[in-house]
């Protein structure tokens, strides 16, 4: 049937082509249906949690996909679900091809931490062998010192043999395993692996800011402007500005409109009408 | 007697003490006052419970705002009778010295397997099905029925309590689990929900480690407990093994065709009740879809599904929309669970870390790491809302389901290892997946995190800065304790050697050699003709202990030991070593003697005290290793080493030496009683063995008793069994190792405590 690489279906004339035909990898044959709708369906739904402002929105996408993948898979409506996939395939072109590529955040951070454990553990492998070279080493350097000074030290035997028991034991606790390697900086911040461009935040763009003049409600008389105050005489009766108060700021206006505020405010304040005129 | 411990005054029940039990009294008051964690160690048999709870009550009530529960955890059940009846005695002097009541409320809590006294779900034997039959009397949605149909079934017990039993408090006394159900019977409510109420508001709680280490079970019964409680680990020599079994699953191809079976029959359910109730579908999907958490819903009784440990993020964010529907959910896990059938159908060992199985998984089935996360969360919803009765037939989808939350949540600490055929049968196909977690502080660490002081101690802890290592705390103290002795009333010696110079060793290469064998066979002959009465055998393990009967019973060793002792055995099946022991303790009665051949980490090394003239004698034939071949061991010693810097060696010896220790220690059980402990095997007596024993072994293992032959050792025991069998009075040990209260209190003893006092 296939001599020609396809060819049709002998009892209902289907066209079969051989290259579509594979091995089952499942054992049930509605998951395997299932799976290769579900391949070819995800190909195009490859929005990402990143790409959607809200969870609940992601959720909702995320069952929606589900419902047309079921419904293919139990051939419930195929036609209109068929519609359906041209209709979203044509609205998200361009981010269908833009995700096509990406990983979801998920997936990169399980590639990190695979990537992560094969660094560690050939690291381990090297420190290892390194450490078990160098004890087999040290244990066949005391024992050469050791019958050296037994051939040709003046001390007697049970001397050399004590002080050299003692040697091997300081060396024993000595070589155990070095400390982990850093893998990290003091921040958290995990070295030499690639994860690490944090996406920004998205900023919440509100209202350009405007200025409004501050309405003070003093509930006494009407406070008078700097140019009043110096014209109707109020600046006489508290003490003037001297020449390094001006230098530091200071002006005699200042004290004079503290005063009559101080005084001012609250004036037109009846407790028992509980109003101001 | 009332002592002032540091200047607490405790109230202990007995009129002497012994000073290790003072000293164990002070390191424990210091732990308290810190706040902090501790490890102590204290020999068996010297009174550790009735310290642990004068001292821990007494502080209670002078300091009640900073300790306010005591939460004893055990392993047994007898082992929890035992600390209720040490506690009520306790209580009795109190009331005798107070001339009132103590306000104190203590309970034990246990399975709904001992509590239940319903009278037809009670007369169930097994823990399962007594559980899943009460779950389908008081399940909400059962009850609910129960109001329109009074023919449907529920239990009385519980609906009185729920009724009226949360009005009315117990009243302050101690309750065992008798106590509680005589007073629940009294009363009409039922000891199992009364005792879970009770436990929040009572001030001593004991109750098994799993309540507090099992994250399942944990989550539901120990969720409520204040921070200011004191968590006590009796006998947590094995604390780390028990932590790495609450959180390791094992999955195999009988598991999983159950699950298939379970996930077609849920289907079906969920066809028939969208036909008929489709309005109650609908609200479970409504509530999914504004992500709140069931919980909040969720009564009491409902809470019988497990869940493992679920972060906390799960609780708070809503379940994803991709198996938010019921139909969605079910064929999302039929795709795992076909992907776990292909996973199975390997034909080598695997061996992989969390993050690439899931990135396979995503691959070839195109299952994210989020909905597997919250795969057990939803399963439990389902199965809620589909009021479903018989939930212990979904165990095995409930088990699928709590592996795929777990793998999906941690990345670290854990391993999955997938294993074509056993080791020893590599002829017979049994594929079989282990997530096996590496790492004991992982389930242990919210207990840390959570209590104030937590408490471990054991009559074996040694070495003790093991501990702290591999469960990852920083205890404020630790220490050791010996035993003091009027008498040496302990023999341990290590034999080396057979009377022909032929080493002795378990060692693998040696352990077939006949004159190895034959030189053990000897031991054991001439120990059981110089020792009375009860003789105890511990070998590495069982297929050891049948090579080795098999070639004595060739050798005719076995029909000499017969000639002094009868012969028992221990076998893998728990009826028949009941039976075994019975009859051991029946011969060991009359006055024949007898020999009990068992296994280092069996159900006798563990659990089965030989006191008195049950275990006058205790010999170790050879060093209970693990089985070190299992992949499963040698991916958590490499994590061992690359996390905690501990060398494998280091942790394999430190292993094989406190199941040791637990063995000989066996035998002696207090201080009027005598035993001689036998290391046989050469291997004991290099340093590294040696000094792993616990303090109180260690201290009479003297240098000339680490390296006897076979005769030399039977010298030492009889002079030792001579010396013992003298008559030993109380007068004996005052003022030695019995004190008085004067004694205590006079300056030259409390000098010498000092001295004795033994940090590490």
């Amino acid at each position: 049937m296939f001599i020609k690489g396809s060819g049709a279906c002998s009892e209902c004339g289907t066209a079969l082509r051989r290259s579509n035909f594979r091995l089952q990898l499942f054992e049930d044959p509605y998951i395997e249906k299932e799976i290769d709708i579900r391949k070819m369906i995800l190909k195009d739904f490859n929005k990402k949690e990143e790409d959607f402002t809200s969870l609940k929105d992601y959720n909702d996408y995320l069952e929606m996909v589900e419902s047309i993948i079921y419904n293919l898979t139990n051939n419930i409506d195929v036609e209109s679900t068929k519609k359906q996939i041209e209709f979203y395939k044509k609205d998200n072109k361009d981010l269908i091809k833009k995700n096509k590529s990406k990983l979801s955040k998920d997936e990169e951070y399980l590639e990190m931490l695979i990537q992560q454990e094969k660094q560690e553990s050939e690291v381990q492998r090297q420190l290892l062998q390194e450490d078990e070279a160098r004890q087999k080493n040290m244990k066949l350097k005391n024992k050469e010192t050791l019958i050296d000074e037994l051939m040709f030290s003046e001390m007697s035997a049970a001397d050399i043999m004590a002080s050299h028991r003692e040697l091997t034991k300081v060396t024993d606790t000595s070589s155990t395993l070095p400390k982990k390697a850093t893998t990290e900086f003091s921040t958290g911040i995990k070295m030499g692996v690639q994860d690490t461009y944090i996406p920004l935040s998205k900023v919440e763009t509100g209202e350009l800011y405007k200025y409004e003049p501050v309405e003070v409600f003093m509930c006494g008389p009407k406070f008078l402007s700097e140019e009043e105050l110096a014209i109707l005489g109020y600046l006489n009766h508290v003490r003037g500005a001297s020449n390094p108060d001006r230098g530091g700021g200071y002006r005699s206006v200042m004290a004079c409109q503290r005063a009559l505020q101080d005084s001012y405010c609250g004036l037109y304040y009846f407790p028992d009408s509980g109003a101001a005129s | 007697m009332k002592i002032n411990v540091d200047g607490l005054l405790v109230y202990f029940p007995y009129d002497y003490i012994y000073p290790e039990q003072y000293m164990y009294m002070l390191e424990l008051k210091k732990t308290l006052d810190a706040k902090g964690h501790c490890a102590l160690e204290m020999p068996s048999g010297t009174g550790k419970t009735v310290s642990l709870l004068a001292l821990i009550v007494a502080y209670m009530r002078a300091n009640p705002n900073d300790v306010t529960k005591l939460i004893y955890c055990s392993r047994t059940v007898p082992e929890l009778e035992k600390v209720v009846e040490e506690l009520k005695s306790l209580m009795v002097y109190y009331e005798k010295e107070l001339k009132e009541k103590p306000n104190i409320l203590g309970l034990a809590l246990s399975s709904r397997k001992n509590l239940c006294i319903h009278s037809q779900v009670s007369l169930e034997r097994d823990g399962k099905i007594v559980d899943a039959r009460c779950h389908s009397l008081t399940a909400s949605h059962v009850r609910a029925q129960h109001k329109h149909n009074q023919d449907i079934p529920v239990c009385g017990f519980f609906e009185n309590f729920d009724a009226h039993g949360r009005e009315e408090p117990l009243p302050a006394g101690i309750y065992g689990l008798d106590e509680l159900k005589d007073y629940c019977r009294e009363k009409g409510y039922c000891p199992y929900f009364m005792a879970r109420y009770a436990i929040t508001h009572a001030n001593v709680v004991v109750y098994s480690y799993y309540y507090l280490l099992d994250p399942k079970i944990a989550e539901q019964v120990s969720n409520g407990l204040s921070k200011k409680s004191v968590v006590v680990f009796d006998e947590a020599h094995n604390i780390d093994n028990v932590c790495i079994e609450s959180l390791s699953v094992k999955i195999n191809r009988r598991i999983l065709d159950k699950c298939q079976q379970n996930l077609e029959s849920l289907s079906k359910l969920i066809n028939r009740i969208k036909d008929t109730d489709a309005e109650r579908l609908k609200h479970e999907y409504q509530r999914l879809v504004e992500g709140l958490r069931e919980a909040s819903v969720a009564r009491e009784t409902d809470v019988i599904l497990s869940n493992p440990v679920v972060p906390d993020e799960i609780l708070q964010e809503a379940v994803p929309g991709n198996i938010r529907n019921a139909e969605h959910f079910v064929s999302f896990m039929k795709r795992f669970l076909e992907y776990m059938k292909t996973r199975l159908r390997v034909q080598h060992v695997v061996s992989e870390i969390p993050p690439s199985f899931l990135k396979d998984c995503a691959q070839k089935v195109c299952i994210d790491r989020k909905p597997l996360r919250f795969c057990s969360e939803r399963l439990r919803s389902l199965l809620r809302t589909l009021e479903l009765t018989d939930i212990q037939d979904f165990s095995a989808l409930i088990l699928v389901s709590n592996f795929a939350t777990l793998v999906s949540t941690y990345t670290k600490g854990f391993i999955l290892i997938i294993e074509p055929f056993d080791d020893r049968t590599p002829t017979i196909s049994n594929p079989i997946l282990s997530f096996s977690c590496l790492d004991a502080s992982i389930a242990i660490k919210p207990v840390f995190d959570r209590f104030q002081t937590v408490v471990i101690t054991s009559g074996t802890l040694s070495p003790l800065d093991m501990y702290p290592k591999i469960l990852d705390f920083r205890p404020v103290t630790m220490a050791m304790f010996t035993m003091t002795l009027a008498r040496t009333c302990i023999c341990p010696m290590i034999v080396s050697k057979g009377n022909d110079q032929v080493a002795m060793t378990s060692k693998f290469e040696s352990r077939e050699d006949p004159a190895v064998i034959r030189n053990y066979g000897n031991l054991l002959v001439e120990l059981s003709a110089v020792v009375p009465d009860g003789v105890v055998c511990f070998f590495t393990s069982y297929i050891y202990m049948e090579s080795t009967v098999a070639s004595w019973y060739e050798q005719g060793i076995i029909d000499q030991v017969q000639k002094h002792k009868l012969l028992f055995i221990e076998t893998q099946d728990a009826a028949e070593t009941s039976l075994a022991l019975l009859n051991y303790q029946k011969a060991c009665n009359n006055g024949r003697g007898a020999v009990l051949l068992s296994v280092a980490r069996g159900k006798v090394s563990e659990g089965i005290d030989f006191d008195h003239h049950y275990g006058r004698c205790v010999i170790m034939f050879g060093v209970p290793y693990v089985y070190t071949q299992s992949k499963i061991l040698k991916a958590r010693l490499e994590y061992l080493r690359d996390q905690f810097q501990i060398r494998e060696n280091d942790f394999l010896t430190f292993d094989a030496m406190r199941h040791a220790a637990q063995c000989v220690g066996r035998a002696l059980r207090g201080k009027t009683d005598y035993g001689i402990m036998v290391f046989a095997d050469k291997r004991f007596a290099r340093a590294d063995k040696r000094g792993k024993l616990p303090r109180w072994i260690q201290e009479h293992l003297k240098d000339g008793l680490c390296n006897l032959s076979t005769d030399e050792a039977i010298q030492v025991a009889k002079r030792f069994l001579r010396q013992m069998a003298q008559p030993f009075h109380r007068e004996d040990q005052l003022g030695l190792s019995l004190l008085t209260l004067e004694q205590l209190e006079s300056e030259e003893m409390q000098k010498k405590l000092e001295q004795k006092m033994q940090y590490v």
